[in-house]
């Protein structure tokens, strides 16, 4: 089933879009702040916590930007956010969603967006920390992106398809595992995770590029962010999955399937400390290494079976 | 893998927080607030020559004097209450409140100087030994 | 009030996001503060953030008495605090200059130059008390969102151990007041 502009504005809209892509990413924060939280032996933020700090972030005053790089500045959050909702919505939650070819690519161009928006917007502000904390996410976006991509396209190209929904629907095979843990290695980086939360100074939230935001752009910046943990683990999600067909029990298991991603990951950010810049690069080129190996061997072995 | 025992160890054994507003004990010998009893003091303004920071102010009237204390400007060091010789100070054994106006907490006290003890005028124990030596 | 505004209300009292400065502090207080987001009292129950911009923060909290070198700095961040904003003077110090009053390196109490919403004294305060002074910051802005004043003492009510009827924070007696001295007595 192709993708019509009724099915794409509700999958962009409703679900697995803003609708329900919105408090998903609130849910998942507060998820991580707690387990975070109990893990270190407190109690943590009550659960409507991540709603609340979006709805005082609305009323907060601005500082008053002028010229361009101001307009600059009030343009990234809001593109940050549309580019993760839109990731979200291409995720192929439902059995029967539909799709077009070429869809992963453009799962990945969006999910890349949040980073570069950040980016920009740290050297937009015009503040030597945005720009230091710019300067550290491109250099952690290059390291990581490189293991991440080739995963999911060496998964893809072995398949000979570029299509989600194929990809969510093929038997398990040892490749899609590699692709999913290779996925799993560059998620604490992607979503500013302990150990490799670098370019956050030393918040959660970031504080690097971050430092000249205030209200309703920093809400923003929440938001894409949530959505952001909310597409990453659900394109987890969909590709550990098995394929089932009732549309219910497909939620249900991608609900319970991100929820566990989420888990792990808060798992590995109370168990961990911050890295400096040199070890996480070195240590995402050495990934990197052994995926393109594994990886490309595995296509190769792939396209010489089919 | 020491870590991970950790978190889970605190993950089953629950979090020792105190639930807001709960506040925990403080310990013994804690140094709160300053109090004052003016039935035992005798107005020799020890405390406000020993404390630290200026926070006890001592005037004297006209048969009376008047003792103030601001619990702002207080270091809670517990010298005045070291220095009364008639224990007339004595400190609060919590936290000082919270407040939102400056000088919130000021107290003060007025009172009337105590009569100096006369002798007795008759007093029947002395007397002087016959011919003795002194 | 409509609903939006009693919602925008309600989740100022709920997410005070916290920026800590100091003011030529001893740094026993800076300390506690950051000992309020340990385990045993998690400030994090209420909502509460230790932001790292200026920017990102609701409530300013300034430790020590204000040295010359921390004026400019105190008062330019103050200006970066984007409102609605509140200030908690941490400690003694930052009140009423505490131990160094008079002394020639300090520019005056904090309320010289900011103005302050709420006290913490204490040397240092401990930091339940730093706890419920930034809950009662966050209850004085919502306050101000929902136009209220003055600040009704609802926090000391909550918080049930110190405060009774006569509560410290909403009543300022008189110090020279000549009367007999019981009456006189402010129960905290």
């Amino acid at each position: 089933m192709n993708l019509n502009l009724t099915t794409a504005l509700a999958r962009f809209l409703i679900f697995p879009g803003l609708l329900f892509a919105v408090p998903a990413a609130w849910f998942l924060l507060w998820v991580e702040r707690k387990a975070v939280a109990l893990m270190q032996g407190r109690i943590g933020p009550p659960f409507m916590q991540p709603f609340f700090d979006f709805v005082k972030l609305l009323g907060k005053d601005t500082p008053p930007r002028v010229g361009a790089a101001g307009m600059l500045m009030k343009l990234w959050p809001l593109i940050a956010v549309s580019a993760a909702a839109g990731a979200v919505g291409l995720l192929p939650v439902l059995p029967s969603s539909g799709g077009f070819e070429g869809d992963l690519i453009l799962l990945l161009a969006l999910l890349e967006l949040p980073s570069m928006c950040i980016i920009a917007a740290g050297f937009s502000s015009r503040s030597i920390f945005g720009e230091i904390g710019s300067a550290r996410e491109a250099v952690l976006s290059v390291a990581y992106n490189v293991v991440f991509l080739l995963a999911i396209v060496s998964i893809a190209a072995s398949q000979h398809t570029f299509r989600l929904e194929a990809l969510a629907q093929l038997p398990a095979s040892p490749l899609r595992w590699l692709g999913v843990l290779a996925i799993l290695v560059c998620l604490p980086a992607k979503l500013h995770l302990n150990p490799f939360s670098l370019p956050n100074a030393e918040q959660e939230i970031y504080s690097g590029p971050m430092t000249e935001y205030a209200g309703p752009e920093l809400a923003m910046w929440e938001l894409s962010h949530g959505l952001e943990w909310v597409a990453a683990t659900g394109l987890v999600a969909t590709l550990a999955a098995p394929h089932v067909g009732l549309v219910w029990l497909a939620v249900l298991l991608f609900l319970a399937l991100s929820f566990a991603v989420v888990l792990l990951l808060s798992v590995v950010a109370a168990a961990t400390a911050r890295l400096a810049i040199d070890t996480t690069v070195r240590f995402y080129w050495q990934v990197t290494l052994i995926f393109a190996v594994l990886a490309v061997s595995s296509a190769l072995f792939m396209r010489l079976l089919s | 893998m020491n870590i991970l025992a950790m978190l889970w160890n605190n993950l089953r054994g629950g979090s020792r927080t105190m639930l807001f507003p709960e506040r925990p004990k403080v310990t013994k010998g804690f140094r709160g607030l300053v109090r004052f009893d003016p039935a035992l003091c005798t107005g020799c303004a020890i405390c406000k020559m020993r404390c630290t920071a200026r926070a006890i102010d001592f005037k004297s009237g006209k048969g009376t004097f008047t003792w103030s204390y601001d619990p702002g400007q207080c270091t809670f060091c517990g010298r005045c209450v070291d220095g009364c010789k008639s224990h007339a100070l004595s400190q609060d054994a919590e936290c000082p409140p919270v407040y939102v106006t400056i000088g919130a907490l000021k107290t003060a006290y007025t009172v009337a100087r105590k009569p100096a003890p006369k002798p007795a005028s008759a007093s029947p124990a002395v007397k002087p030994a016959p011919g003795g030596t002194a | 009030m409509n609903l939006w505004n009693k919602l925008m209300c309600y989740s100022r009292r709920r997410s005070p996001w916290l920026f800590h400065m100091n003011g030529g502090s001893c740094n026993g207080c800076d300390i506690e503060l950051i000992a309020s987001l340990t385990p045993r009292y998690d400030a994090e129950q209420l909502g509460v953030r230790l932001e790292g911009s200026p920017r990102h923060a609701d409530i300013l909290c300034v430790t020590g008495p204000i040295t010359h070198n921390a004026v400019n700095a105190i008062k330019t961040v103050y200006g970066q605090v984007c409102g609605p904003k509140a200030v908690v003077a941490i400690g003694s110090c930052p009140a009423t200059t505490n131990v160094f009053i008079d002394s020639r390196t300090l520019d005056g109490p904090l309320n010289k130059h900011l103005p302050v919403d709420v006290f913490v004294p204490g040397c240092p305060p401990r930091p339940d008390a730093i706890i419920l002074g930034v809950a009662k910051a966050a209850e004085i802005l919502a306050n101000r969102a929902a136009n209220k004043i003055p600040v009704e003492p609802v926090v000391m009510a909550l918080a049930g151990s110190e405060c009774g009827e006569a509560c410290a924070c909403a009543a300022t007696p008189d110090a020279d007041k000549v009367a007999v001295p019981a009456a006189n007595e402010v129960k905290p």
